[in-house]
């Protein structure tokens, strides 16, 4: 993993985590908290509730109880009821009643459960119902939920029953209050509480704890219809928890948006540092990668302060000692390899020259002794002469050999010229111009050698211009009798003595980038060709190089 | 005799004029010539006082998106004095002239009418024979293709089978589109005027003629407020609210006039399938209503106009639905209180069975309900005299002719009368027609 991607996710990590495990704590505590507030809430809304249909039970009671006193006394109701009089005032009473006593539900029953009267349902009267104040009276404290019939739809009621008797007849008053929404809602103080009753048969009052809590308190409750009975109902308190719920979806939804742009501007500066910190170092790595024995002019040159600015500048200063080690090591190997040579040419030729010097110390010695016999000594000794001379011949010749020695063609020099111009001219550096003699004779040499002598001045030349106007002018001309000359010219910033001293030593360069090895290799191919190398030169006012070779008759 | 008890007698003589048998179609012809001082259909017939202006209250609304044909007895009452047919029929069933003044035998077994000579719509122009064309078009085209003018205010139409007092039928009357809308242009006796801007709850009809009739107001007052009405010397108030006649009948200026029993209230299912009242105790239905009312029954000859409509070639239409598709309700137009009540009687009792629930529903959701027959059963109430059954019917919705139909109540408003007014008459279908003095 790169030390930028590093550096990425520890970035990522200590940023992100903190602030994950901070909001998701948040959102438990406040949870639990809220959870547990509401479920108190729901419990004392219970008690409350509980009180109150206490007191609404009371109130019940106690408006049955005048409207006894009130039947008792009404004599109208009396004969209707007794004698079968004015059966439409009996009919229209227990209406008149409910609505002046506040009620909803009025019902008269005679001994026998039938429906006398009816507040809530004029028209069901004749009708038999003897079940329901029967059950209402077993109900504990005498008051249960009732599902009262009516002629647009059944509703609910709270209810309780109580009784008279007229002239020798037993009546039950059956009253109550309904059961609706608006009753519930006054039971309610809180928008946010919600209370609800659920009946026996209704299986969709089940309560998800996920989205809501809960308290209940139980009221006995009289199913209608024939086969009436006396359950057990409940009346729910609940608070939905769909604000906590958005609340959590709310904090969840900040804290997302606030780790997103947290984690956004981390990672900004994250990868801003890691490119402050790694480019640098990713181009000193490169840098480093580029450097090698055959190659140490690699640049490590920085003007930064800081701690990557003193590693390129200790890099470029090993740099500089390994190249000028190299090159020591380069010489010391040459000469090393020189003085092998030269022991072993040394050898050589004394084991060559040791019979000559023999032959001529007897000739020598015959001369002085006796000079008649110096030509039979001669002749005598010829021989072994020719032989030490045949012997340093061959070792000379096999010296040469050690040196391959450059094809050796006819060449066209302007040819070689043109073309080599028109290649080192195509990258439009500077104004390269050609003066070029005609007739001149061929040279003989390898093309591709002088082809190298001409790119490496050529581009000497132009690298001398240093982007200052100038120009590089190339021109050729006879030398002598049968030679040629070949000079390069630069209008550039020329060289100074102590420059011209060093410039064709190896490795020696005053360019960035430069290998240093251009002018040696150009000095050692012009005198491997049998040519001569001269340089003219000026700071300021530009350099000319001249190569001069044999022609192909020399 | 003092005064009171000759209303009495009145009344009583009224009430059993009106229970002749319906019309016959052959009824004798020329038409008859009224006998002078033939007091036989007019109620409250005392001494008769001129007056400048009568106010008639009414309880029901009046819409005149209903004229010529009334819908309730507001209607019938208010239509009554604007709009004529050819002949009127009166309480004993007998033709009398209207907007025709004479008819008689023609060739080819055809009936020929002759206009009155001064009638006229309300904005003057003379009525025609090819008025009389032209508006039965828009009410009855077969009638009017049969229809033959033969002068200006003479033309001739086939005798039929049809009862001839079939022309006496409110939507008849001949009428005009007014420009603009609005009330239709009428040939009666009144014609309607602006009225009142700051009262839009009372109509003014003024006499088309000079003749001493007085200015007709007509007050649409709330059930709950015809004592009011009352009080405020109303000349005339049409009510069925036990507690307006109760209060009325303490007031020595006025006389209450029992109406005939015009209308029947009929529980209307789709289906023949199932009985919905076999077994149900309608008896005491009477007690279920807080008006006039009376177990259904025909008195005179036949049955109810309603309970044979086969005859009238209407197709029983298919019962798509079925008993299952319908809802398990007793509807009732929300501002029916007698339908409501007997609604929930039903209910109480328990047709339809238990967890049937009465629904009482806005004007037009009822009529739309009834038309498409979607709910198990209507409380609907019905005229119960018609001069054309089979016109009639088509009052009814589509599928009445295969559905089960059950009387249930027969209902009347009264007329509670201030002393002195001018004369009134009722016709047979139960319209009241304010006479000349």
């Amino acid at each position: 993993m790169s030390f930028r991607a590093r550096l990425l996710l520890g970035f990522g990590a200590v940023v992100l985590v903190p602030l994950t495990v901070f909001g998701w704590r948040i959102r438990v505590v406040m949870a639990d908290r809220l959870t547990a507030e509401y479920q108190q809430g729901v419990t004392a809304l219970a008690s409350v509730i509980r009180a109150d249909l206490d007191r609404q039970s009371a109130g019940i009671g106690l408006r049955l109880a005048a409207l006894r006193e009130a039947i008792g006394q009404d004599n109208r109701f009396r004969v209707a009821a007794l004698q079968g009089g004015e059966r439409t005032y009996l009919l229209d009473y227990a209406g008149d009643a409910m609505r002046l006593a506040g009620l909803s539900l009025l019902q008269i029953q005679d001994e026998t459960g039938r429906i006398v009267s009816s507040g809530h349902f004029r028209n069901e009267y004749d009708q038999s119902d003897p079940a329901l104040p029967r059950l209402l009276a077993a109900a504990p404290a005498g008051t249960a939920l009732v599902e009262a019939r009516g002629a647009e739809a059944p509703f609910l009621a709270l209810a309780r029953v109580d009784s008279l008797r007229v002239g020798g007849r037993l009546l039950t008053l059956v009253g109550g209050m309904a059961v609706d929404s608006s009753f519930l809602a006054r039971l309610t103080p809180d928008s946010e509480l919600t209370v609800a009753v659920a009946l026996p048969s209704d299986t969709s009052a089940a309560v998800d704890p996920a989205t809501q809590v809960v308290s209940a308190l139980d009221v006995p409750f009289v199913t209608a219809g024939d086969s009436a009975r006396l359950l057990p109902a409940r009346i729910v308190v609940s608070h939905s928890l769909a604000s906590l719920v958005a609340l959590r979806r709310g904090v969840a939804l900040s804290f997302l948006v606030a780790v997103l742009v947290t984690g956004l501007i981390a990672l900004l500066l994250a990868s801003w540092l890691a490119t402050r910190i790694s480019r640098p170092l990713t181009a000193l790595a490169a840098k480093t990668a580029d450097v090698d024995m055959d190659r140490l002019d690699v640049a490590f040159e920085s003007d930064r302060p800081d701690e990557i600015g003193a590693l390129s500048r200790l890099l470029g200063a090993m740099t500089e000692r390994l190249r000028a080690g190299a090159a020591r090591l380069r010489e010391a190997e040459r000469r090393l390899a020189m003085g092998d040579m030269a022991r072993q040419v040394n050898h050589d030729i004394k084991n060559g020259l040791i019979p000559i010097r023999n032959v001529f110390r007897h000739f020598g010695q015959a001369a002085g002794e006796s000079p008649d016999r110096l030509a039979a000594a001669f002749r005598d000794r010829q021989a072994t002469v020719e032989s030490s001379i045949a012997y340093l011949e061959t070792l000379a010749s096999n010296y040469a050999r050690l040196y391959p020695q450059p094809a050796r063609e006819s060449c066209d020099v302007n040819a070689i010229v043109r073309e080599t111009v028109k290649r080192v001219g195509e990258t439009g550096q500077a104004d390269v111009r050609l003066d070029l003699a005609e007739g001149l004779p061929p040279v003989r040499t390898d093309p591709l050698v002088l082809r190298r002598i001409l790119e490496n001045l050529i581009g000497n030349a132009i690298d001398s211009l240093a982007a200052r106007a100038g120009s590089v002018t190339i021109s050729t001309g006879a030398n002598g009798q049968a030679g040629v000359r070949i000079t390069v010219a630069d209008t550039g910033k020329g060289m100074t003595q102590e420059e011209l001293n060093r410039a064709f030593d190896d490795f020696y360069t005053t360019k960035p980038g430069g290998t240093g090895l251009g002018l040696s290799i150009v000095r050692r191919l012009v005198l491997d060709a049998n040519g001569a190398l001269r340089v003219e030169t000026e700071p300021g006012a530009g350099s000319r190089f001249s190569v001069e070779l044999p022609g192909e008759g020399a | 005799m003092n005064p009171q008890d000759r209303h009495v007698v009145l009344v009583v003589l009224v009430a059993a004029a009106c229970r002749a048998g319906a019309p016959h179609a052959e009824l004798p012809l020329p038409p008859p010539a009224p006998t002078p001082g033939d007091t036989t259909c007019t109620i409250a017939a005392g001494r008769a006082a001129a007056r400048d202006t009568v106010t008639l209250a009414v309880t029901d609304p009046v819409d005149p998106g209903h004229a010529p044909l009334p819908r309730n007895d507001a209607e019938r009452l208010v239509f009554g004095q604007l709009y004529e047919s050819l002949i009127r029929v009166d309480c004993r069933g007998r033709p009398l002239p209207g907007l025709a003044a004479t008819w008689e035998q023609a060739p080819g077994d055809r009936w020929a009418f002759t206009l009155r000579d001064n009638a006229r719509f309300w904005d003057g122009a003379p009525v025609t024979a090819r008025d009389v064309l032209a508006s039965w078009r828009s009410h009855d085209a077969t009638l009017a293709a049969s229809l033959t003018v033969t002068g200006d205010r003479t033309f001739t139409v086939p005798a039929t089978d049809a009862p001839f007092q079939r022309l006496a039928d409110q939507a008849l009357a001949v009428t005009k589109p007014a420009p603009g809308g609005g009330w239709p242009i009428g040939t009666g006796r009144y014609w309607l005027t602006t009225g009142d801007p700051g009262s839009p709850d009372v109509l003014v009809a003024q006499p088309m003629a000079r003749t001493g009739q007085p200015v007709v107001k007509i007050a649409t007052v709330p059930a709950s407020a015809a004592r009011d009405a009352l009080d405020a010397e109303a000349g005339v108030l049409i009510t069925d609210d036990p507690a307006a006649l109760e209060y009325a009948r303490t007031l020595a200026g006025y006389v209450d006039v029992p109406l005939e029993w015009n209308r029947t209230y009929v529980l209307l299912a789709p289906g023949r399938d199932k009985p919905l009242v076999g077994d149900l105790r309608l008896e005491s239905l009477r007690e279920a209503v807080r008006g006039d009312a009376r177990p259904a029954e025909w008195s005179g000859p036949g049955r109810f106009w309603f309970a044979d409509l086969e005859r009238c070639g209407i197709p029983a239409g298919r019962d798509t639905l079925g008993a299952v598709g319908r809802r398990r309700r007793v509807v009732y137009k929300q501002s029916d209180r007698s339908a409501a009540d007997l609604a929930a009687r039903l209910v109480g009792l328990g047709a339809l069975g238990r967890g049937a629930v009465a629904a009482g529903v806005p004007a037009s959701a009822f009529e739309s309900s009834l038309r498409a027959g979607t709910d198990a059963a209507y409380v609907v109430e019905l005229r119960r005299r018609v001069y054309d059954v089979c016109r009639a019917a088509l009052e009814l919705p589509p599928w009445s002719s295969a559905a089960t139909i059950e009387p249930l109540l027969d209902v009347r408003s009264h007329a509670v009368v201030r002393r002195g007014l001018p004369r009134m008459t009722l016709d047979w279908d139960g319209t009241l027609r304010l006479t000349q003095p």
